[in-house]
Order: C-alpha cells, then structure tokens, then sequence
C-alpha cells in the first residue's frame, strides 16, 4: 500500500485521483477511530472539573474550574470516612500480593518448561494452553463454589490466590526462556560445575528481567480491573475499588434516584472516582507502552 | 491480547544430547520442584472448581440426579432469551472485531509517516487500560445524552433518556462498542505486528504485477493474519459468553430496565445469590466452561498457532 | 530475601484485618433518605457506635439487601446489624433457612423486643413482615395512597379537585386541551405503576392465595387502569420521567396534582431538591376511586427495618430499632410513621404548621385505613418486571394495552422460578 508513503522522501509518482480518494478516506478513517478511542477518555478527564449543573448545560468539553475539582475531591474521599481509599488500599493489596505470588511460581515453572527435561513436561505444556485460553471469568463461579465448600470465602486469600493462577504468564515465560537462552549457555555453565539451581539463578533470572516485566504487567492491569471473582468472593468493605466503584452508583441520584441529598455522590465526583480507580493501571500503560508493545509483538516484529 | 508466536514456539528437541544420566537427573528433579508450586495452583484454581462443578451440576444436596439440573435450567423461562441475548451480542460483536481491526491494521500498516502510525497504534490502545466495571461507568457517561460527550450522535439515533440508549435491540450493539472500544486496541497491535512479518519482497512483487493496495490486502496479507485473527476469534467468542460485569453495571443503571437475568453468568450468579441454588448455578457455569475448554482445546491443536505444544 | 520479607509481612496483614465488632458498635445499612434519621440516633446515643453504609435501599426491587446478605452467608461474616430495606417483601426470604445458614432476620417479638412496645405500631403495620406469627421487621412508615393537588393553580385554572378516577382524567383532558405543559403525575420509577395506579384501582394483577400466585391484567377491574394510563400518557398529562429526575424537577411548577403516597410529603413537596412547594398550596386529600367501586387505596412500600439474627451487640439493635420507628422527630422518614405515638405527633405537627392546605389528618387517616388488601406479598416484586417490560415499552411508545400481557407473563415467570405455582 504504498499509496501512504509520505515520509520516505522518494520521489513520489503524480497520485491518480483513486489514489487519493483511498489516501484520504484512509486518513479519515483512522482519525475517526482515534477519536472514538480518545474522546471518552479526554471527557472523563474534564468531568470532574466541574459541577453537575455544569455537566448537564455546558459544553462537554467545557473546562471547569479548580475549586469545583477540589470539592468533588473532598465530596468523594470523605464518603463514608473515606472508603474510597480502602477500596482502592484493598485492590492495592491484594493485586501487589498477587503479583508477587505470580512472579515466584511463574518464572521458574516457565523456566523449568522451556529449558529442562521432567517426566510430564509435554502433559502440563499443553494444559497450561488450554487454560490460558479459557476466560478467567468462567472459572469465577466454580472457584466460588469450591472456596465456599472450604469456607474460605471473605477472607483475602479468596481472592489473591485465585488471581496467582495465572497459566498465560507461565507461556509468556516458557516463551521467553526458549528463545532468549540457548541450552548451550546452561550446558556451559554445568560444565564448569554449576547445580542445577544456581544455573538458574546466575544464568537464567539475570537475563529475565523484560519477561518479568511483561508477566507483571498482564497480571497486575487483568487483577486491577477483576471485578466478577472479588465480587463474589470478597464481599463488604474488604471489596476492592472495581466493586466499590460500582457500588457507588447506587448513590448517584442520576442513576438510583432518591429523595435525599445529604450524602449522595454527584456524576462528576462519580467521573473523578472512574478515573481514579483506573488510574495506576493507565499510568503502567502511559509509561510502559513502547516495552509493551515491543513484548506484545515481540515475535511478530521479528523477521 | 498477548504476545504469541509461532516462531518462538519451536522444537526442543535439538537440544538434546547425549549427556551424563546424573546431570539429565538433576535436571528433572530440578524441572519438577520448579514446576510444583505452579502445577499446585493449576490443579487447585484450575483442575479442582472444574471437577467440584461437574459434581454441583449432576448432585443435589449430595445425591445424583442425572441431567435434572440441566433440565431445570433449560425449562427456566430465563435462559433462552439469556443464550439469545448473548448470542446477539457476541454476532455483533465478532463481526465488528474482525472487519474493523483487519482494516485498522492494515490502513496503520500502510502509513508511511512512522510517527503517525506509531501514534495511532497508541491512541487506539490506551482504552485497554479500562476494563471492567470503570469502562461501563465512563460508558454510562458516555450513553446518557444528558451530559454524553457525543450528545449529538445519540440525538441523531433518537435516543433521548439512558433508558432509550440501553433498550433491548439496541443494547448488544451498546455491549458490542464498549467491547471493541476497550480491547479493539491491543488486538490491532497484534495484527500490525503480524503484518510487519510478511515479507516485503512478496509485497513488492505483487505492487510490480499491477496489484492494488486492496488487492494485495485481499489476497497477501489478510490470507497471512489468518491464524492471528482466528486466535482473536477464539478468544474473544469464549470471553463474550461470559459477559457479566457490563449488563450487571447497566441493570443497577438502568434501575432494572436492563434485566438483572440479561446474560447466562448474570443468571448462574442470580442462582447461586436469590434462588441459593448452587447446582442449577454450577449447571450453568459448567456449560459455559464446556464452550470455553471445547474451543480452547481445537484451538490449541487445531489453531496452528502453537505448533509445538 | 527482600520478597521474603515483603510475604511475611503480608500474611502478617492478612491475619490482622478482620476485627470483630465489640459490643455495642452497630453496622447500618440502609439508604441516603434514611441518612438524617440515623445521624439523628447517632446525636442522642452516643454510647452507640454506628457504622452506616448507604445502599440503594433495595429501590426498584434491585435485590440488593438478598444478595448480599447471600454473600456475606457464603463468607460467613460481614452481616450487617440492621439493614433498611424499601421493599415490604424480604421477609419471604430473610425468614429462611438459606443452604444450612440460620435465617437472616431476628424474631422481633416472642422476646427479642417487648411486646408492649410492638403494641404500640398502628394496626395492620406490621402485617407484611408477619409469618406464621413471627415478627421479622419493623415498618418505617405507612405509605397509603393519596391525591395530592396544588390548589393555587387549579383555583387559577378554574378547576375542581377530582374526587375519582374518572374525574382525574376528565381534567387531564381539560389541563391539555386548556394548558398544554402542565400535568398530572409521573409513571417514570418502577413503583407508580403498580403500587399508584393499578393497586389503588383495586387491579387484581398481584395476589397470593398460599402457594399460588395470580395476575390478571386483563381482568375488567386491571384494564380500566391500564385505558386510564394510556390515555393521560398519549395527552402527556402523566409524564415517563422518573420523580427525582432531572427532568421531572425542572418540570415541577407544571405539576398541578399527584396521586401517591404518604411520604411525597417529605420525599417530594418539602425536599428542596424536588417540588419545593410553596407553603399552603398543596393539599392532601383521601384518595381516588373508581365511581360505584369500593373507597380503597394503594400502599408505596413504606420500608422495613430488619435486625440480624447474626448481631454480636443485641441491645445496641434494641435501643436503635426502637429509636428509628417510635422517635417523633425523625420517626417516619418523612412519611407517615408506621409506629402510632410518632404518627400522630407527625400528624400534629404537620397540621398545625399548616404547610398543608386542607385536612390533613383526615385525608391521610382515611388513606391509611383503606389500603386495599386484596394484594400479595410473595418474595418477588412486581417492579423488576415493570422495569423489564413496561418502563422501555412506554418509552417507545407502546401502550400499557400492547404491553400488560406480556407484563403479566413475566410476574407469572418470576413466581414460578421464586418457587409459586401459577395458572
């Protein structure tokens, strides 16, 4: 297609008018799609700048005022003495927790399927793909099921353990083992007197370091936005923000009228807590985003 | 989304060679202890709520019954019109998927000007970053014409109050533009890649016989992203059935005109929750995780992508 | 190392979180209208400890007061003490052993509270929360159905105040043709139309006989409601707004008369963040019937609060159920108390600031005392189904008559799956 090739800097051949019809159908076409994708998001950034009244009459892309910014801040972080920040210090929590469980047991599984040999290897290769392929949401409800039969349900580990489970990790890893280091490397290493285990640990993990960023990153960003197995396991105040976020609506007049107005949460103190619930996770994909989209095509870019 | 690829999945078997029976021990018993903890985690959130599910589904109170749990979910007046609702959503949906993310693909994989493609992939991608419950929050937002950033287009399809947006024939295409909007991105990152590996020498030859743009997306390149976009499929179809948290969200919303019963988790969920029926839930969900594994497992030795597994 | 040390000290937060609750320190959860009346026994008992976490009240039928105390059944802690709920219902199911965990809802009398005090409830309040003799709830209010009228404007308009409902849409006819704009009641929330409209036109479309649940939406008494309601929406003298939107606030002024409950005196006329009316231009009169029919009337939920049976401080939920239901400044919620000693004192105190025009206290004595009991109280809600079905149907713009069969059939379903048998 080379009817896009602006910026080569060879000469370009006198366009047909087909060519640049397609040429700028392409262009549109792919702005309104940035559009789509970014408008939201630029609105929801606006929103909590500024009043309900402002919302419903002004123009959407109105900028408010600071004050309002700071009252809808306060509005939202002293509902109900600040059970915003335990939602948000429980997701903190238990997705950190997770993370780590995550890393401990899916680096060296990966490691232990891309670069030795043990009775089975094939048999739990295949199955951790089968796995990884099955949504994690059907399994929320026989995880339910189970946690409950051994009254595990409410407590913490209902939810950081099944969120550890994380099969598409371990591929990520097998992935990366098999083809960032040779076997020759290790065999070397064994030769020169090496156990089994300190190959791993002088060899292996130093060169590990993307794979743990990219495990870390799919793990965190999928937990941080869970919203069916905390729910159903983790009840209450122990919620993380996903649910609470959710439970908030019901004290959005807009959208569960009620008669009081004492303690209600306005649309946009309910925007400012939209965007803080995302917040950590954008911030991951705002900075991380080259890495990330050099590891989610890591194969593919390469010829 | 993900970083698959059927190059990095080779054969290990070249490695091998013959060695010391003591060094291959170590190295097995080593493989095993560093698979433990993970294979504990797979049999225990993976292998374990599968099988208890199995046992809820055919047992009540403790007691087979054959296939009656089936039997009551399927006479339930709720799950037909549930399996049709999702069965809507996920045409729509699929559909849209797979012809918007190909042309995106491919109209940012001819730009020329790098920063502009790279730039696009960006912007199309940061939605990802919401999933779940925050992006239908910001939906609502965006579906209430009373304060909607695109007020105008809402007016244009006549719709006037958040109960008109999210009424029945129209709301699997709603599910359908929140879908696309959050994972649409990563998927189109995913088919640029897969693009940057065809070869340019095969493009250049078709340009040179007088092929068109269209003409080599057609016949090159879409037939070469042929694994990829049957991997978003799978993927996809067995992640759309589970629809939970998006018509959950919308219900409380919609203070019920979205109905609480809308999707097959929703109602597995109502089960186990109102009717405190876990066998008529479990019933549901393992019909659910039957369509997953099933499409899994053809994929995974069927799909191609994982030649080596 | 590092990791090691971060595991321990996360287990060690693991096994500290849940503190139980001592003595003497209550969990709360009801809704935002309930806020002021709480903060009111949090001001008066400060020995008491209240945690108060507003929910949507269970609004709407939306279930939540089930589900989650099915989840908290399931964790086996996080039991609130005492829970508001507006649907006058859950004690179908909060009364029942749920998957071998005790019901949800304390016995109330036979001990719990004095029967002295129980007493002291108006008649027939506690009926809808009594099964087989056990009390399981407390009624916040009484919510009877009346017809409120803004008689400045009629008397501008030069109309008189319906006594029937055929006089009520004989004037919407007139308010039309005469003052386009102005209008007569809402049908936008899901309790309108069954509880305002059809319960109070005597419609038999939700009863109970034991096990069996029947509906009739085609029954003569049920389609004389539903023309009604279709004819003052099609002169668009019943708006599709819900009452505390946006929109049916901005439209208030135009409001000449509402039929509804007790509590729009407090939830809407004297809510700065409703109606707002002006003092002396609103009158409460008994309620509307059909000409030649029986004087009955409807009943908007009223709500109920609920004490666990899970509770670790008894006498703390003592002390505040009968604070919430009997103390006459805030008992009621804005609404007619259910509790007698604070209905009449509300009564009083509403009479003599003369906010009202008219006869209050008789308007809402006789409303009170002429609820309809031909219906049910099975454990579901004819309001999921209105929301499901008829809320979008008027939305696009069919009508009750295209939409009541299928209205029926889905509070049929929702019985069967709840357990009733139907025809």
């Amino acid at each position: 297609m080379s009817a896009l090739d602006l910026s080569t800097g060879r000469p370009q051949p006198t366009l047909s008018p087909g060519a640049w019809l397609g040429r700028v159908f392409a262009i549109l076409l792919l702005l309104t799609f940035a559009a789509f994708f970014v408008v939201p998001l630029i609105w929801l950034l606006i929103a909590p700048t500024k009043t309900d009244r402002q919302l419903l009459l002004e123009h959407p892309f109105a900028i408010g005022d600071w004050p309002t910014l700071v009252d809808n801040w306060m509005s939202l972080v002293t509902f109900q003495n600040g059970l915003l920040w335990t939602w948000i210090g429980n997701s903190a929590f238990y997705c950190i927790a997770a993370l780590i469980i995550t890393l401990v047991i899916s680096i060296p599984a990966g490691y232990a399927l891309a670069l030795t040999e043990f009775r089975g290897r094939k048999a739990l290769l295949a199955t951790t793909l089968v796995v990884m392929l099955v949504p994690g949401t059907a399994l929320v409800l026989p995880i339910f099921l189970e946690l409950s039969a051994v009254k595990l349900i409410g407590n913490p580990l209902a939810v950081i353990l099944p969120f550890s489970f994380f099969p598409f990790g371990v591929y990520l890893t097998y992935i990366y083992f098999s083809t960032a280091i040779s076997r020759d490397l290790l065999d070397a290493a064994r030769i020169d007197g090496a156990n089994e285990f300190q190959v791993f640990a002088k060899i292996a993990m130093p060169l590990a370091t993307p794979v743990i960023a990219l495990v870390g990153f799919f793990n965190f960003t999928g937990n941080w936005n869970n919203y069916f197995l905390p729910y159903v396991t983790l009840p209450g105040r122990k919620a993380p923000i996903q649910v609470g976020l959710a439970e908030l609506l019901s004290n959005v007049p807009a959208f569960n009228p009620t008669n009081a107005a004492s303690t209600t949460i306005s649309l946009s103190a309910l925007a400012l807590a939209t965007l803080l619930a995302i917040s950590p996770v954008l911030i991951v994909f705002l900075f991380s985003q080259r890495f990330l989209v050099t590891g989610m095509t890591a194969g593919g870019t390469k010829e | 989304m993900t970083s698959l690829d059927q190059n990095a999945v080779r054969p290990l078997t070249g490695g091998l060679r013959p060695r010391n029976g003591s060094v291959e021990k170590a190295q097995g018993r080593m493989g095993l202890i560093f698979v433990s903890a993970y294979t504990l985690f797979l049999v225990v959130f993976g292998i374990l709520p599968s099988l208890y599910a199995v046992y809820l589904a055919f047992t009540k109170k403790g007691a087979f019954v054959g296939i009656d749990n089936f039997i009551k979910v399927f006479k339930d007046y709720r799950f037909l019109p549930a399996v049709e609702h999702v069965g809507v959503f996920l045409i729509v949906w699929l559909v849209g998927l797979v012809f918007f993310v190909v042309l995106l693909a491919l109209v940012v994989h001819s730009i020329g000007i790098r920063w502009l493609s790279s730039s696009m992939r960006f912007l199309y991608y940061i939605p990802g970053a919401l999933a779940g419950a925050s992006s239908v929050m910001l939906w609502l937002f965006v579906l209430d014409p009373t304060v909607s950033p695109v007020g105008f287009i809402l007016q244009a399809f006549g719709i006037t109050s958040l109960v008109s947006a999210v009424q029945a024939d129209r709301l699997p295409l709603v599910l359908a533009v929140i879908a696309f909007w959050t994972g649409a991105g990563g998927w189109i990152v995913v088919m640029y890649g897969a693009l940057n590996n065809i070869s340019k020498d095969v493009i250049e030859a078709a340009r040179v016989d007088g092929a068109g743009p269209v003409r080599i997306a057609w016949s090159i390149q879409i037939p070469l992203m042929r694994k990829w976009i049957a991997y978003m499929v799978v993927l996809s179809f067995a992640g759309g059935t589970q629809l939970f948290v998006e018509p959950r969200v919308l219900s409380q919303a919609s203070r019920g005109v979205v109905s609480q019963d809308y999707s097959l988790n929703q109602l597995a969920f109502l089960y186990a929750f109102k009717q405190s029926d876990f066998n008529g839930s479990a019933a549901i969900s393992l019909l659910l995780l039957v369509v997953a594994v099933v499409l899994s497992v053809v994929f995974v030795f069927r799909g191609g992508l994982f030649e080596r597994a | 190392m590092k990791l090691k040390h971060t595991l321990v000290a996360l287990s060690a937060l693991m096994a500290a979180s849940p503190a139980l609750a001592a003595e003497g320190e209550i969990t709360i959860w009801a809704d935002a209208t309930r806020q002021p009346a709480v903060e009111a026994f949090q001001a008066d008992h400060p020995e008491i400890k209240v945690n108060l976490v507003v929910d949507d009240g269970s609004s709407g039928a939306s279930g939540t007061f089930q589900t989650k105390i099915g989840l908290a059944d399931q964790a086996g802690e996080g039991w609130p003490d005492v829970v508001f709920s507006t649907q006058n219902n859950d004690a179908a199911w909060a009364s029942k052993e749920i998957n071998g965990v005790q019901p949800f809802a304390q016995v109330l009398n036979e001990g719990f509270l004095d029967q002295a005090f129980l007493d002291g409830f108006t008649p027939g309040a506690l009926d809808p929360v009594t099964i087989d003799g056990k009390v399981y709830g407390l009624r916040n209010d009484l919510a009877p159905v009346l017809f409120w009228y803004n008689k400045t404007l009629l008397e501008q308009f030069g109309y008189e105040a319906p006594k029937t409902w055929e006089a009520y849409q004989a004037l919407g006819d007139k308010l039309a043709a005469e003052h386009p704009g102005y209008f007569l009641g809402a049908i936008g929330d899901s309790f309108e139309g069954p509880y305002v409209y059809y319960w109070s036109g005597q419609a038999p479309i939700f009863q109970v006989e034991g096990e069996k649940f029947k509906s009739d939406t085609s029954h003569p008494d049920a389609a004389k409601v539903s023309a009604l309601i279709d004819h003052m929406v099609a002169n668009k003298t019943l708006t599709l707004d819900s009452l505390f939107g946006a929109s049916f606030v901005a439209s208030a002024d135009k409001l000449v008369a509402i039929p509804g409950a007790a509590w729009y005196a407090g939830a809407l006329f004297q809510n700065p963040g409703g109606v707002n009316a002006k003092a002396g231009d609103w009158v409460a009169a008994e309620p509307l019937y059909w000409e030649g029919k029986d004087k009955v009337t409807g009943n908007v939920g009223g709500g109920v609060w609920y004490a666990s049976s899970h509770t670790a401080s008894p006498e703390a939920v003592k002390t505040f159920l009968q604070y919430i239901v009997s103390n006459e400044k805030t008992a009621g919620t804005g609404g007619l108390p259910a509790y007698k000693a604070a209905a009449d004192a509300w009564l009083e105190a509403q009479a003599s600031s003369g906010f009202y025009a008219g006869d209050f206290k008789a308007a809402i004595s006789t409303a009170a005392a002429s609820v309809w009991n031909g219906w049910g109280y099975p454990n579901f809600s004819p309001e999921t189904a209105w929301a499901k079905v008829i809320t979008p149907g008027l939305a696009a713009g069919k009508t009750m008559a295209d939409l009541s069969a299928e209205w029926q059939q889905e509070m049929k379903n929702e019985a069967q799956v709840v357990g009733y048998t139907v025809d």
